[in-house]
């Protein structure tokens, strides 16, 4: 039994080498300071969620319950979810290219707090945690329409908001992380 | 000495490879990048010249060839472990807070799992050869378990790893891991079938150990990369508290539209 946990243990490591050293991102470059740019982390999916806010109005879903017919009733909430399930797909990507800029944050700085980078860690496992069991709700069908206008409004909040942030980072760093405006 | 043709065939063969990969690292001017590696391939060519001799004066089946055996791949494999280090320090040093951070993880990493090793050999009741094959196992793990966590934390952070460094660790990772249970194995079924076949998977995992290090030396060693800009001490605790703010707010958001 013992040998064979052995062979096991063996397996895993040869099999993690090999992913750590040859996956795909083996060829990425190594981090550098011009990858700060506030174009390059600033989350852009939201920023098109007023659109989608607009086609999941509360106003559209009463108006297709009282009006259409079932069928057109079904395609409509077939519709809704797919966009909903593209919406939260970009969410996943804000999400990581905020992850992204947080590690190239601490890759570039001489000091950093392993606390920080301990929570860092465990927001990315809980965000994909919970990513997941949305994505199953979603796939169940199990959202109401009250969830989804609530969540349209408060992504449609959030967009403004996000920019808003970024750019005060980016003030609090000029030099470092650079616009197109500012070439 | 109670060799046979091919034995000495494979023996010489193995040296001559090996003669040819410390060569190969001198050309190359590893010295300046990874000295302990470049002297850690001088000291495989040394034990193989020692134990040939060894055995030749001695004989193979003497205690003190076994003692002499034994010491050798105790420095190898400590060497082995400095030459991990290495590498993790060579690939992340130029990012200074996450070499500080990373540092005394993979140090304390080996020493628990060193000591660990050195406790459950000490209470092994096997005779005198499984405890050391015990220990040995117990040092090759930790070997392989710093190097995994060092890459990972490169993984994490998007560090670059040269071609050559990659086949380095990929050879000192890959004997490791096949140590693990081959010493797994011979402790276990400890009999003098076993051994042979223990003896020739431990030398032929070494070979193909080699011959990744061959790879790994075959071209013109890369330019070091020049070390990159970094950010100016007291940005990361202006920026990391607002990303994680962000952060901290997604995760919330998705959490409430799950729940």
């Amino acid at each position: 039994m013992i040998v064979f946990v052995a062979v096991l243990v063996a397996l895993a490591i040869l099999l993690g080498l090999a992913w750590l050293l040859f996956s795909s991102q083996r060829g990425a470059p190594t981090p550098t300071i011009g990858d700060l740019q506030v174009e390059k982390v600033l989350p852009v999916n939201c920023r098109h969620f007023p659109q989608i806010s607009q086609l999941l109005s509360q106003e559209d879903i009463q108006f297709m319950r009282e009006r259409a017919p079932h069928h057109i009733q079904t395609k409509w909430r077939y519709e809704r979810r797919r966009i909903l399930k593209q919406y939260l797909s970009g969410l996943g990507q804000d999400f990581g290219r905020l992850e992204r800029l947080a590690r190239l944050i601490a890759a570039l700085s001489p000091e950093i707090r392993k606390r920080q980078e301990w929570e860092w860690f465990w927001l990315a496992l809980q965000f994909h945690f919970s990513y997941r069991m949305v994505a199953l709700k979603l796939a169940l069908g199990s959202f109401s329409s009250e969830g989804l206008a609530e969540l349209t409004q408060m992504i449609a909040g959030l967009t403004s908001e996000l920019e808003n942030r970024m750019a005060l980072i980016a003030e609090h760093s000029p030099s470092r992380m650079r616009t197109n405006a500012a070439g | 000495m109670g060799f046979s043709l091919f034995d000495s065939v494979y023996w010489a063969a193995t040296a001559f490879l090996e003669v040819v990969v410390l060569c190969l690292a001198l050309r190359r001017r590893l010295f300046g990048r990874l000295p302990v590696f470049t002297l850690y391939l001088g000291l495989v060519v040394a034990n193989e010249a020692l134990m040939w001799l060894t055995y030749r004066l001695i004989g193979i089946r003497s205690r003190t060839s076994y003692d002499i055996f034994w010491t050798l791949q105790a420095l190898l494999v400590l060497s082995r472990a400095v030459v991990v280090y290495e590498i993790c320090r060579a690939l992340l040093l130029p990012f200074a807070g996450i070499w500080k951070l990373c540092r005394p993880l993979l140090v304390g990493l080996g020493l628990i799992l060193v000591v660990s090793a050195l406790a459950t050999a000490r209470r092994t009741v096997h005779p005198i050869s499984a405890t050391t094959i015990m220990a040995d196992r117990g040092l090759e793990f930790a070997v392989a378990a710093v190097l995994l966590f060092g890459l990972i934390f490169c993984r994490y952070y998007g560090v670059e790893i040269p071609r050559h460094l990659a086949w380095i660790a990929l050879g000192l990772g890959f004997y490791s891991a096949i140590q693990v249970a081959n010493n797994t194995f011979l402790g276990d079924w400890l009999t003098h079938q076993n051994v042979l076949i223990w003896g020739a998977v431990r030398r032929a995992s070494f070979n193909i150990a080699t011959l990744f290090w061959l790879a790994a030396l075959w071209k013109p060693v890369p330019v070091a990369a020049p070390a990159p800009v970094l950010l100016a001490r007291g940005e990361y605790e202006i920026l990391a508290p607002q990303v994680s703010g962000r952060l901290r707010e997604l995760n919330a958001r998705l959490l409430e539209i799950w729940k």
